[in-house]
């Protein structure tokens, strides 16, 4: 009786420890969406710029609840409430999102530690660009038809990428990740956990330590990213085949046409019935 | 002249003010109940989002890609989606494949460029213009319950509706931290390059700090909404099929909602009809 109590008031604790990234990372997300990106020189100040807010929560609560809270607030704040939804890229946004925070978080033991914080701050942050850097560069090779036939873009498009990896990493992240997280995450420690109604995590708590499990779990996630994009080649070939199948008979498609107009005129007559027997 | 280039800047200035901002958020989430699109079931417009959402990405045939672009065109102005949405979406677009088209130019690429980055501007604005249709144009709460018929985990529906709700709230409070924290500081003199830099990083650190008392308020209201939730049964709630079954008894799907699909089948099959002739 006791543990499945136990059980649930840390279930409930995880919900609060949601709830909170999840609205403050998406109202972070939904300013820097909203503000049109400012550039100063060669620094570009873009959405990374707010993810001290998930890492400082990570280190201090349960590492899981948190990443999935971030991912989930950008989600539905910066991409479902504007409308900026994008499909398949926000799988990936969402995952990446997810395992950097995450790995930041398993990676502290002892949240007064400033060193081991700014460690953890940047290796989450590097591994969540990374991820992000090489999907990008993934996603133009297959949107763009006969990439390597195009002059300079295969070229233009590893130098765009890898540049912005770097810029955000050296700029963004150890400005607006890693020092915040240095200045937040020991000012908040035993404040913010008393609040939500839990102890502060100790150097024995169960959340912190990275083992061969995590990394797994980290890997599978990001090898699901790839095969998103990896889907989306295998579904490039069949639509190719039935567009040459479309071509081999205009009759086709002219059947297509009248069967769209042919029910079109039957649903408005049906709507005309069914009005006209509701009136009565 | 400067007088003028002076104003206009502080015309744009007063157009991004943090109360501008929350009424277009609002609006967007609320201001359009009564419009074509907001009628319509959200399964079918999720399905039919489904499609838009995804096949563009596979078809490289422009008649096609032109035919869908001006279909979900069409559907968003029915929508009547808020302004700062569609420009946020015009800026996106454009800066984003303008910005490769001129990196490729510098490595030595030539006009033949010109052509797939059309066809993928074309693809990324149906897309884009597709899911401003569907997740604008809807309510929230019908939405998430659009989203929940599908199986989409409890979890997800549940962050929309809160979200939407706890919004104005939170910017309310950013707000209001960031103001206490403004009339308390002493911000450097701007007039100079270097005053300038310092006055950014000032307004930078600023914000940093005020998430301070923002995590601290934060956290006490997100308990405060669990025990909400916790004492309503909420986590039982949640999978519970009878429960799921009740919520959405009030899904139903009408004659427009199949004229709406005819229609844009109809011109799905136009835009076929085209790539065969041509």
């Amino acid at each position: 009786m006791s543990t499945m109590q136990k059980q649930s008031a840390a279930q409930s604790q995880k919900l609060m420890v949601f709830v909170l990234t999840m609205s403050l990372y998406g109202l972070a997300t939904l300013f820097t969406e909203l503000i049109p990106k400012f550039q100063v020189g060669i620094v570009e100040f873009s959405v990374e710029y707010f993810l001290f807010i998930p890492l400082t929560l990570a280190m201090l609560f349960d590492p899981l609840s948190a990443a999935l809270g971030a991912a989930t607030g950008e989600l539905v704040f910066s991409e479902i409430m504007l409308g900026q939804f994008g499909g398949l890229g926000e799988l990936e946004k969402f995952l990446t999102v997810t395992i950097g925070v995450y790995i930041a978080g398993r990676l502290v033991r002892d949240p007064r530690n400033r060193g081991m914080v700014g460690a953890a701050a940047i290796i989450g942050t590097a591994a969540q660009l990374a991820m992000g850097t090489v999907v990008d560069i993934l996603k133009v090779q297959f949107a763009v038809e006969d990439f390597e036939a195009v002059a300079g873009l295969p070229e233009s498009v590893f130098a765009t990428e890898g540049f912005a990896f770097l810029n955000d990493l050296l700029f963004s992240g150890i400005l607006f990740c890693m020092l915040p997280c240095v200045y937040l995450v020991p000012k908040l420690y035993g404040k913010i956990e008393p609040l939500l109604g839990m102890q502060p995590r100790t150097e024995n708590s169960a959340v912190s330590g990275i083992n061969p499990k995590t990394i797994a779990v980290c890997v599978l996630g990001f090898v699901c990213a790839i095969v998103a994009e990896l889907a989306a080649t295998a579904g490039l070939s069949l639509i190719d085949w039935e567009a040459e199948w479309a071509e081999s008979g205009t009759a086709v498609a002219v059947g297509m046409v009248v069967a769209a107009v042919i029910a079109i005129a039957v649903l408005v007559v049906m709507k005309k019935n069914s009005e006209r027997k509701a009136a009565h | 002249m400067e007088r003028l280039s002076d104003k206009l800047s502080e015309n744009i200035l007063s157009k991004f003010s943090m109360d501008f901002l929350r009424n277009q958020v609002l609006k967007n989430a609320y201001g359009n109940d009564d419009t074509v699109i907001a009628a319509l079931d959200p399964r079918i417009l999720l399905a039919w989002y489904l499609f838009f959402g995804l096949v563009p990405w596979f078809v490289n045939e422009l008649p096609f890609l032109l035919g869908c672009f001006l279909l979900v065109m069409v559907t968003t102005i029915l929508a009547r989606v808020a302004g700062l949405v569609l420009f946020l979406f015009a800026l996106g677009v454009f800066s984003q494949t303008g910005y490769l088209f001129l990196v490729t130019l510098l490595f030595g690429g030539d006009a033949s460029a010109v052509m797939p980055l059309l066809i993928l501007t074309l693809k990324v604005a149906t897309i884009s213009l597709a899911s401003v249709t569907v997740f604008s144009g809807l309510d929230p709460d019908r939405l998430s319950n659009g989203l929940m018929w599908y199986g989409c985990p409890e979890r997800l529906s549940f962050s929309i509706s809160y979200a939407y709700r706890m919004l104005p709230m939170l910017m309310e409070e950013f707000q209001n931290v960031l103001l206490s924290y403004r009339l308390r500081g002493n911000p450097p003199a701007h007039e100079t390059l270097r005053g300038k830099v310092r006055y950014l990083i000032y307004q930078v650190k600023i914000i940093m700090q005020s998430f301070y008392p923002l995590m601290l308020n934060t956290a006490k209201r997100s308990r405060t909404t669990v025990e909400a939730l916790e004492l309503r049964g909420y986590r039982y709630a949640a999978v519970n099929q009878t429960v799921k079954r009740m919520k959405l008894a009030a899904l139903k799907v009408s004659y427009n909602d199949f004229l709406f699909l005819a229609i844009s089948f109809l011109c799905v099959a136009l835009s076929v009809l085209c790539c065969t002739l041509f």
